[in-house]
């Protein structure tokens, strides 16, 4: 299949023929399968600081949570995500964002994340249990060069404001 | 590693000052890569250590599950390898399925360690660790099969709208089967050509979705109902008796959407929900009868301490078994060339023996029932029938 595309196409392209390929029921169960193992893998171990649990009957969308890392300005805070997979999981990244307001500086005003391993660097062995991980740890070590909120990127040298700041806009938004 | 002594062991003569021939991988490897492109720098630990001995004695090394899991599973799908992938550069494990499609819609890398696969060429098999898994899992295969069916048996269950449905058509189909029948026995009573059956009309129908009750009523009532029901192993074909003319035989030339309607019946009993059970039952005559019908002629005799073996609808009661009893002892009869009628069915008793003590049943019991009462093991029901007297001859 993919012998057949040029590999200038770019992986995009490739990518997207293989979630048409493997939309089969075949594939879905495979999917799902492994979904399951995931979650049953999560609540044997119970990592400290993270969760996360399908939202309903559908298997393909689940509900995280993370806690804030001790010792940063995300400390006593927890954050709700959402993860959708596609047919094509694990080969293709879930898309996860931010349910819960979040203020950092590779976070956007949506929610949208900006992580290299859900994008280009993404590897068929992460899981949601690594996604989570990666993503707490993204928090107190934000990539301050290429921000998707430039005014948390700005704020991030003074630690004390940026405190401040988050505790308003998580407290605004969730009353 | 704690396989490593196991699946690949290393020749022991192997003098370890050759390190870069220390292992069949390095082997392959340097003959890979041009002498020019790498040279291999080894820490001090590989430059001091021995290769594992392989473990040749009986020695028994307790694994927990846990770990040898870790170690038989493909990191993609979670599950147990199969057909091993081994990354000729890295050496780690995957399913083939499951390393191809990762290397066809991602990056160009070891899942595991994002070392560079270029394509499949950087892969190679693994037969040597597939034979290791199933000799520690020798009955991979079946439980495989059980999964299988489990999902077959999960996605009927979705189906299950589409089985109501069609099952509530076969009811309708089946009641005005009866009617017709009805309507038809009483013409037909003297023909002989009634049986069980009637009640118990096509109990297989409903569990074959999707193919709508393939009889008319009209036919079946011209169909004899001997033969779905009395279908047996021991049972002698009529036709070996050269009496191509009766009633059974006609049942049988019959257009072959009946036979296999049968079949179905039989392979789909399972399926089918518990409101249309079949009952499963060995006809046989009572031990008093082989003794007590010493006056008959011989090949009568053995017709009537013959052996049936039935399945019919649990719906069926213990008076359909006595009226198919008689008209099918009318018909061995017709055959043997000997005149008789309906036969003693009304005289005789049927009788089941649930604790070693003959015990008689009434007419009125449905063979469902009797199940449900007396016979709750997991075998056919064992119903024996004894007469008195043979009222004809």
């Amino acid at each position: 299949m993919a012998q057949n595309v040029s590999p200038r196409s770019g992986f995009g392209g490739s990518r997207k023929t293989n979630e048409g390929v493997s939309g089969g029921s075949k594939d879905t169960h495979s999917v799902s399968k492994r979904l399951h193992s995931e979650l049953m893998t999560l609540m044997m171990k119970g990592d400290k600081g993270i969760s996360a649990f399908p939202d309903g009957d559908n298997i393909f969308k689940w509900i995280g949570t993370i806690h804030g890392p001790e010792e940063t300005v995300f400390s006593g805070l927890t954050f709700k995500l959402s993860l959708e997979f596609p047919s094509g999981y694990p080969y293709t990244p879930p898309s996860v964002k931010f349910i819960s307001p979040c203020f950092h500086p590779n976070v956007d005003t949506a929610g949208n994340i900006c992580l290299d391993i859900l994008k280009d660097k993404w590897s068929a062995l992460l899981d949601v249990r690594t996604i989570l991980i990666s993503i707490q740890s993204l928090l107190s070590e934000p990539n301050i060069e290429s921000p998707l909120n430039t005014k948390a990127a700005q704020m991030w040298k003074n630690q004390e404001t940026y405190r401040k700041h988050l505790t308003e806009v998580v407290h605004k938004n969730s009353n | 590693m704690p396989m490593a002594g196991v699946g690949t062991p290393v020749p022991p003569t192997v003098p370890p000052a050759a390190n870069n021939n220390a292992t069949p991988n390095a082997q392959n490897n340097a003959a890979a890569a041009p002498a020019t492109a790498k040279t291999w720098e080894l820490s001090d630990y590989e430059l001091q250590r021995t290769p594992q001995e392989a473990v040749t004695d009986n020695t028994e090394i307790a694994v927990s599950p846990r770990a040898l899991h870790s170690e038989l599973m493909c990191p993609i799908c979670l599950d147990m390898l199969h057909q091993t992938m081994t990354t000729k550069e890295c050496l780690h494990r995957f399913c083939a399925e499951c390393i191809i499609t990762a290397l066809r819609s991602g990056n160009k890398e070891c899942p595991t360690c994002r070392k560079k696969l270029v394509s499949k060429r950087s892969l190679r098999p693994d037969p040597n660790f597939d034979m290791l898994i199933s000799n520690i899992y020798p009955s991979r295969d079946e439980y495989e099969a059980q999964q299988q069916k489990a999902l077959a048996s999960l996605s009927k269950t979705h189906n299950q709208q589409a089985l109501a449905t069609s099952i509530e058509e076969g009811m309708k189909a089946q009641s005005q089967n009866r009617k017709a029948i009805a309507k038809a026995n009483a013409k037909s009573n003297q023909d002989g050509t009634e049986s069980i059956a009637e009640s118990a009309n096509n109990p297989g129908v409903p569990a074959t979705p999707g193919i709508p009750p393939s009889a008319t009523p009209s036919e079946d009532a011209n169909t004899t109902r001997v033969q779905p029901t009395a279908a047996g192993p021991s049972q002698t074909p009529p036709t070996n008796n050269g009496a191509p003319t009766s009633v059974v035989n006609a049942g049988a030339s019959k257009p072959p959407t009946k036979p296999e309607s049968i079949g179905d019946n039989s392979s789909n009993t399972s399926a089918v929900s518990d409101e249309i059970t079949e009952v499963e039952l060995v006809f046989k005559p009572h031990p008093a009868m082989q003794t007590g019908t010493s006056d008959k002629s011989a090949s009568l005799r053995t017709d009537h301490i013959q052996t049936r073996f039935i399945k019919t609808s649990g719906n069926a009661t213990v008076d359909h078994l006595k009226k198919y009893l008689g008209m099918r002892l009318a018909l061995d009869a017709q055959q043997g060339g000997q005149a008789e009628d309906e036969g003693p069915y009304h005289k005789c008793t049927i009788s089941i023996r649930p604790h070693g003590e003959f015990m008689n049943i009434p007419d009125g019991l449905t063979l469902g029932q009797i199940c449900d009462k007396y016979w709750r093991i997991n075998k056919p029901l064992e119903v024996y029938y004894h007469w008195k007297k043979w009222s004809n001859n």
